[in-house]
């Protein structure tokens, strides 16, 4: 086993460490546990990085490969269950390494965004590892067994997660997003069984099945199916209730972890696995899906201008930003595939970054409606500043990562001579006008203007000096900082991450066209 | 005749437990007796079915055969018939879940070995009667089990129940056997193979299989012949309540893969949309039916009626992989099961088995509430529990025969499936006791809290480390 491949076990496995770790930890010790689970998912950040500067040396040299067939590094593959043709094969190529880096990064600054939880710590730092395990585990699983293991895994942890630390109405979200979940693994599952069962290798290896050309009929049905499931995580209308009643009911670090990296979990199997393995279902579906995604992008984004939840607001943009990376893979041209996996990575840092600020405001204010706070600029300006940044972020201002992946998806889906898509484009394209509508609205709102706290329990603050409210923790600035920074340097340095998809894109868009 | 050697100990077994009681010096006897001689047995059984790999074994001029796949069997019966004494000591020392304390366990103990060379019987058996036999001796001894608790109303009503349901049965079965005899002129299974491959859409032989598979769908609680069980498992005690839904049900698919894997093989084609109508319907009327329980038992049989369903699924692929899949699925079923069990043990031991019993356990007892939802998960089939491999392979199974569409439907049922295990996981993790409101104290005696976790422990391991799935899957594999 050489280094790379060690490295990645590293980062799927640690989580598992430290719960381990955690769990030798005496009763009374919360810090501690807190402590332990901080240093670990930081040297999670760290491991994920180094892998990601050292393929990153290695993509350079070796270019993106010539046919269609993915070439990947930091190779584990232990046979599992040979008789179905099962066996433990984890890698990474450009795509799914920046998208571990992502999730290490959006895991690390979800610990410091929780570091208040009050009951049973350990429990809910072990199942937030564990979610952060599952989501690694599907983005480096190239065999679609473990793929789908890894898949199913999180949905549940979510449900004990929201269920048990949530709040409002935290039992219906759970159950309401564990299942709707579900049911876009259990499609999954039928495609993947088919084209298991069909391919007449035996094998669940991806990179082996896709070197079979399923017939026509098969995918015409089997696309549908995978596309639809994967999308539902990733809140494809009509299938997107579940993301504003979970993430409002979800404590801040599981809607950090939910919108920020599980939701590309659909997107990416979408691509990996349905667009990749079934490419002319993709050809064939892809006008009629467009509808529905089209969709999301608007109709997310105007009702989020109707809400006066603020995380309903950005549960609701995530779900019109999600439709921008559906928009993009199904597009069909190469621009609008890698716009979407451009936006896939710039949403996790901004959904991540607008959570967590959410979740702090709402920890200090104990409301998180629109019209019961005002002036906040006065007592938090860390945080103000952190919103906007969010907001701004989301809207596409240029400098900031929103604007990289959404002006490629933009021009990559107007690149389609079709013109229902590009009528739905420019449909689309209004979608963000009507997201600065919100965002600006809502900044506007609670965070200037004469300063005003209403916690809707008769509580009413209106003196900045008296209220007691104060800005964002050394933990949680540099939790804030972080994703900051990400996307600024996204934002402000676009090239090495568009090279590094450039090289696993490329084979699997000639996969699509062939 | 060696070969025989365990199954007779087994009997003797049985006849020392039924003596055992009558002393009355020891009143431990019949206890240790049971769970250490059952031991022993499972472990020959383990040895001889995984390690050495015997040959297969044809006594009695061909009428009882021994081979790989009846030894996987004998494993999970015997497995489960000692979990199910262990688990029902408690029920003989105490009050449990508000009923009193159960007497006679010698004879108790010796009617559960009974009903395990029952299955022993089925899977051995080479002809009709036999099987017949083997079914009956598996069935009868349950229904003097289930009324054990001859106080109790609701013990004698469930008896009462299930005599009358599985008399029923029997004679729907006994009546498909005497067709299928009718049409071959011999109880032979392989006599039945050929006469079936030479003339497959005689109407005699449909009537039989029909009637056979309704008779078999009867204790394996497929529907519409799933009714009894709620209130069979309810009425009678915990142990008996689990025995009924691993042992029993694991005889009946095995009775019915030997049967549609063996002789019925050259009428798959036609017989196979029977078997997925009653899979989908079995699994849409258990979870429909668990959706609205309150009573950990009633819910552990509507759960059990809906897991049928997964069952029968299977048998509509190759047989190999179908018998394979089973097998494991048993395995993992049996731990499962058994875990629950146990944990509804321990809440029963200070508590009534109501869902509300379970409240406030994520934090009272933690590691109970974990293990609680271990098994529920492997329930439900989420991974990493073993749980998931074993219906995984269900699927692959009806998957290899192309059956897509009863996979879909199947699948999407497991959703429903899903939330009704959730059910029970709110019920422990998520609502909280009332404040002012105090459940009695959690306790637990130490054979409970071994166990669960050795259960715990067996569900994780064979998820994440497929030894087990991958030696029966090559065990049963054509050479």
């Amino acid at each position: 086993m050489n280094l790379d491949s060690l490295l990645l076990t590293l980062v799927w496995t640690l989580p598992f460490a430290v719960v381990g770790l955690s769990l030798l930890i005496p009763k009374g010790n919360e810090l501690w546990v807190k402590r332990l689970h901080a240093l670990g998912s930081g040297l999670g950040v760290l491991i994920a990085a180094w892998l990601t500067y050292r393929l990153y040396g290695r993509l350079m040299v070796d270019g993106a490969p010539m046919g269609a067939d993915l070439r990947l590094y930091a190779v584990t593959r232990i046979d599992w269950l040979p008789s179905l043709g099962i066996s433990f094969f984890t890698g990474v190529d450009g795509l799914s390494m920046l998208l571990v880096l992502l999730t290490a990064i959006i895991v690390f600054t979800g610990v410091l965004a929780s570091w208040n939880t009050g009951t049973q710590v350990k429990e809910f730092f072990a199942l937030l590892q564990l979610l952060g395990a599952g989501v690694f585990g599907v983005f480096i699983s190239f065999d679609l067994f473990t793929f789908f293991l890894f898949y199913e895994m999180e949905a549940v942890a979510m449900y004990l997660l929201i269920g048990v630390w949530g709040s409002g109405r935290r039992e219906y979200g759970a159950m309401k997003l564990t299942l709707t979940l579900m049911l876009g693994s259990a499609l999954v599952l039928v495609g993947i069984l088919a084209l298991w069962a069909s391919s007449g290798l035996g094998t669940f290896d991806l990179t082996q099945l896709a070197t079979v050309r399923f017939s026509p009929g098969l995918q015409a049905w089997v696309f549908p199916v995978l596309f639809v499931g994967f999308a539902v995580s990733a809140a494809l209308f009509p299938f997107h209730t579940w993301s504003p009643d979970g993430h409002s009911a979800a404590p801040t670090a599981v809607s950090m972890l939910a919108a920020g990296v599980m939701m590309k979990l659909g997107a990416y199997g979408a691509l990996r696995v349905a667009m990749y393995l079934c490419p002319e279902g993709a050809r064939q579906w892809f006008p009629v899906l467009l509808y529905l995604i089209s969709f999301n992008v608007v109709l997310g984004a105007f009702i989020a201008i109707r809400h006066k939840d603020l995380k309903f607001i950005t549960a609701y943009s995530s779900i019109s930003h999600l439709g921008l990376v559906l928009l993009g893979l199904a597009a069909g041209t190469y621009l609008g595939v890698k716009g979407a996996s451009l936006q896939m990575i710039s949403h996790g840092f901004l959904t991540g970054l607008f959570f967590a600020v959410i979740g702090m405001i709402y920890s200090r204010t104990h409301t998180r409606l629109v019209d019961t706070q005002s002036g906040l600029m006065k007592v938090m300006p860390f945080l103000g500043v952190a919103f906007v940044i969010a907001g701004f972020t989301g809207l596409g201002l240029p400098g900031l990562s929103g604007f990289v992946a959404e002006a490629t998806i933009f021009i990559g889906a107007f690149q389609n001579p079709d013109p229902q898509v590009r009528i739905l484009t420019v449909l689309a394209v209004l979608g963000i006008t009507t997201t600065a509508v919100y965002v600006v609205r809502t900044a506007n709102f609670i965070l200037h203007g004469p300063f005003r706290v209403d916690d809707g329990h008769g509580h009413v603050m209106e003196k900045p000096e008296t209220s007691g409210l104060t800005d964002a923790s050394g933990v949680e600035k540099l939790a804030l900082t972080l994703l900051i920074a990400c996307i600024l340097g996204m934002g402000l340095f676009p090239g090495w991450i568009s090279r590094m998809l450039d090289t696993s894109l490329l084979p699997m868009f000639r996969a699509l066209s062939r | 005749m060696h070969a025989l050697l365990p199954d007779l100990v087994l009997m003797a077994l049985a006849f020392f437990a039924a003596f055992s009681g009558a002393g009355r010096r020891r009143p431990n006897l019949g206890f240790h007796a049971s769970w250490i001689g059952l031991l022993g047995v499972l472990a020959v059984y383990a040895v001889r079915a995984f390690a050495l790999d015997a040959a297969p074994v044809d006594l009695f001029g061909g009428a009882w055969r021994i081979d790989r796949l009846g030894l996987l069997w004998r494993v999970v019966f015997t497995l489960s018939a000692l979990c199910a004494v262990l688990l029902s000591r408690g029920n003989f020392q105490r009050r449990s879940g508000g009923r009193e304390a159960l007497t006679q366990p010698g004879e108790f103990f010796a009617l559960l070995l009974f009903s395990t060379l029952g299955g022993i019987t089925v899977v051995s058996a080479r002809e009709l009667l036999t099987l017949f036999i083997g079914l009956e001796l598996a069935t009868i001894p349950l229904f003097f089990l289930a009324a054990w608790n001859k106080r109790d109303d609701s013990s004698g009503e469930a008896s009462v129940k299930y005599v009358a349901m599985g008399g029923v049965s029997s004679a729907v079965m006994l009546f498909g056997l005497s067709y299928l005899y009718g049409f071959c002129g011999s109880l032979s299974l392989d006599a039945l193979a050929v006469r079936i491959a030479a003339e497959p859409d005689h109407a005699l032989l449909w009537i039989g299989v029909l009637f056979v598979i309704a008779g078999a769908g009867f204790k394996l609680t497929l529907f519409p012949f799933h009714l009894w069980a709620p209130d069979v498992y309810e009425g009678s005690s915990t142990p008996l309540a689990a025995y009924l839904s691993v042992g029993s049900k694991s005889v009946a698919i095995a009775f019915l893969a030997t049967l549609v894997c063996g002789p019925f093989a050259a009428v798959r084609e036609t017989l196979t949309p029977v078997l997925l109508l009653l899979a989908g319907a079995t699994t849409l009327a258990g979870n429909l039916g668990a959706l609205k329980q309150g009573r950990l038992r009633r819910f552990m049989a509507w759960s059990g009626v809906s897991q049928a369903g997964f069952l029968v699924l299977a048998l509509a692929g190759p047989a190999p992989l179908a018998r394979s899949s089973l097998v494991f699925y048993m395995f993992v079923y049996a731990f499962a099961n058994y875990l629950a069990f146990f944990v509804f043990a321990i809440v029963a031991r200070s508590r009534d088995e109501g869902f509300s019993s379970l409240r406030g356990m994520s934090r009272e007892w933690p590691a109970l509430a974990v293990l609680l939802a271990i098994s529920m998960f492997s329930l439900a089939g989420i991974p990493p529990m073993a749980g998931f491999l074993g219906k995984f392979g269900l699927l692959a199974s009806a998957a290899s025969g192309k059956n897509f569409l009863a996979v879909a439907f199947m699948v999407l049922n497991g959703v429903i499936g899903l939330y009704i295990y959730l059910t029970v996981l709110r019920s422990a993790w998520v609502d909280r006791v009332a404040d002012g409101e105090a459940l009695a104290p959690l306790e637990s005696g130490r054979r409970e809290r071994i166990m669960v976790w050795i259960l715990a422990a067996a569900l994780l391991l064979a998820g994440i480390v497929p030894f087990l799935s991958q030696r029966i899957v090559q065990l049963l594999s054509p050479h």
